[in-house]
């Protein structure tokens, strides 16, 4: 294939999975413009290995990268430093953006459910995004995060329970 | 099976990832205990709240844009200078992509030195796929959208000279979305569209020439699946990036049905 041609074919395959590729990174960035400059960064190195890539599923490996990307943007050592604690996780999204008073938090539920997916830990935070949003196996999650499928199945476990909480609290908050 | 083995395996029961047998364990493990039940219900109230499709993220429109211009030109191109190449970039994609499968047909019909059966199949298959990707690219993925078997089946009368089978399988996580017309092997076919999660199916449909039943061929394109068979004087063709053994179980599903 001569450059011409590899450049079509990239371009014919790797472009349908933008969306895929905007969301995982819209989720780890938290913001839009970072996940744009992730996306574009992902797509490049993509590119680069296109021509050596061996396998078949682009879509995995097409995240595989956007993730990576996505880490190093954000120091991923730091992250991992950082990892779990809930509640510190949640403070630090107030900070930034403090929750309304009560009888302003009638927001919709889609808001509601972005922000408690936010909140996550990053960890579980890609897992449920993977699974939930991205449609993803837990085999190929396992690809895409380099994790054995046990613990893509502890952290979706996890996930979703923390998720439920916050949600729940949620609910009952603007029940009041 | 105890409520901690449960509570371990609860979320892939739901995601359907089990093996069948541990399957039915957690299965009549629920049935008995109300506990577990409760969990279920609480993973199932999250799942719901996450599948609202206003959760995800719209890609901006701009996104497509930048990366095109981001990529490397490659060598021809380059002599056009960048400005013309990004104001052509989106009107050059599917040009792009008749390119790419024109290489494809034609190494197809370099290196087939086998059967002519395989080589048409495989012809076929890069067509489906091209029409598959087509269909995601251009916008154009649905002339009926529309959720009801009983509303695609009819809209498809004359403007086809034949009735495809149009099945609803929602229940097993294969929903159809809508259907339109499509222009394959030379003919106009049906072409169905079923979501599966995010995943787009196309299945096109079109009566066979032998009339009969065979088994399904399978083959796999970069990163896509594609499965073709017959049943009931109709030729099925399925192309999809979800994994092998989904679009099989979709297959057969298709395949079950009178």
């Amino acid at each position: 294939m001569n450059d011409e041609q590899t450049r079509a074919h990239f371009e014919a395959l790797m472009l349908p999975l933008m969306n895929d590729a905007y969301n995982l990174a819209r989720w780890l960035m938290k913001n839009q413009e970072d996940a744009e400059d992730q996306v574009q960064e992902s797509y490049l190195r993509a590119f680069r290995f296109f021509a050596s890539f061996q396998g078949t599923n682009f879509r995995a490996w097409l995240l595989r990268i956007v993730r990576n990307t996505c880490y190093s943007a954000l120091g991923a050592r730091k992250l991992r430093e950082k990892e779990v604690p809930l509640e510190e996780e949640s403070d630090e999204i107030e900070d930034h953006s403090p929750l309304p008073p009560v009888s302003l938090a009638r927001k919709a539920t889609v808001e509601a459910v972005r922000e408690a997916i936010a909140a996550l830990p990053v960890e579980f935070r890609e897992a449920v995004v993977l699974r939930e949003i991205e449609g993803l196996s837990y085999k190929e999650i396992s690809q895409v995060t380099e994790v054995p499928i046990g613990t893509v199945m502890s952290r979706l476990a996890r996930a979703r329970h923390q998720l439920y909480l916050m949600l729940a609290d949620r609910k009952e908050r603007d029940q009041l | 099976m105890n409520c901690r083995e449960c509570h371990d395996f609860i979320d892939a029961y739901i995601d359907n990832e089990l093996d069948v047998a541990t399957a039915i364990l957690v299965k009549q493990h629920l049935r008995d205990c109300s506990q577990c039940q409760q969990l279920l219900e609480s993973r199932k109230v999250v799942g719901a709240l996450l599948k609202n499709p206003q959760v995800p993220f719209e890609v901006p429109d701009s996104l497509r844009g930048k990366i095109q211009s981001a990529l490397p030109p490659a060598a021809s191109t380059a002599k056009h200078g960048s400005g013309r190449r990004s104001a052509i970039a989106w009107f050059s994609v599917p040009l792009a992509l008749a390119a790419a499968f024109a290489v494809v047909l034609g190494l197809v019909f370099l290196y087939q030195g086998a059967t002519i059966d395989r080589s048409r199949g495989n012809a076929l298959a890069n067509e489906v796929m091209s029409s598959h990707l087509r269909s995601l690219l251009a916008t154009h993925l649905l002339d009926v959208p529309s959720t009801d078997q009983h509303t695609v089946k009819p809209w498809f009368d004359g403007k086809l000279k034949f009735s495809p089978p149009v099945q609803d399988f929602s229940e097993h996580g294969f929903r159809l979305i809508g259907g339109r017309l499509d222009y394959l092997n030379g003919r106009e076919v049906a072409a169905l569209v079923y979501q599966r999660n995010k995943h787009i199916i196309n299945l096109f449909i079109w009566p066979s020439e032998s009339g009969g039943s065979t088994a399904g061929q399978s083959f796999v394109k970069d990163g896509f699946n594609v499965l073709h068979w017959e049943h009931d004087g109709f030729e099925f063709w399925a192309v999809s990036d979800v994994n092998a053994v989904d679009l099989r179980a979709f297959a057969s599903l298709e395949m079950q049905q009178p």
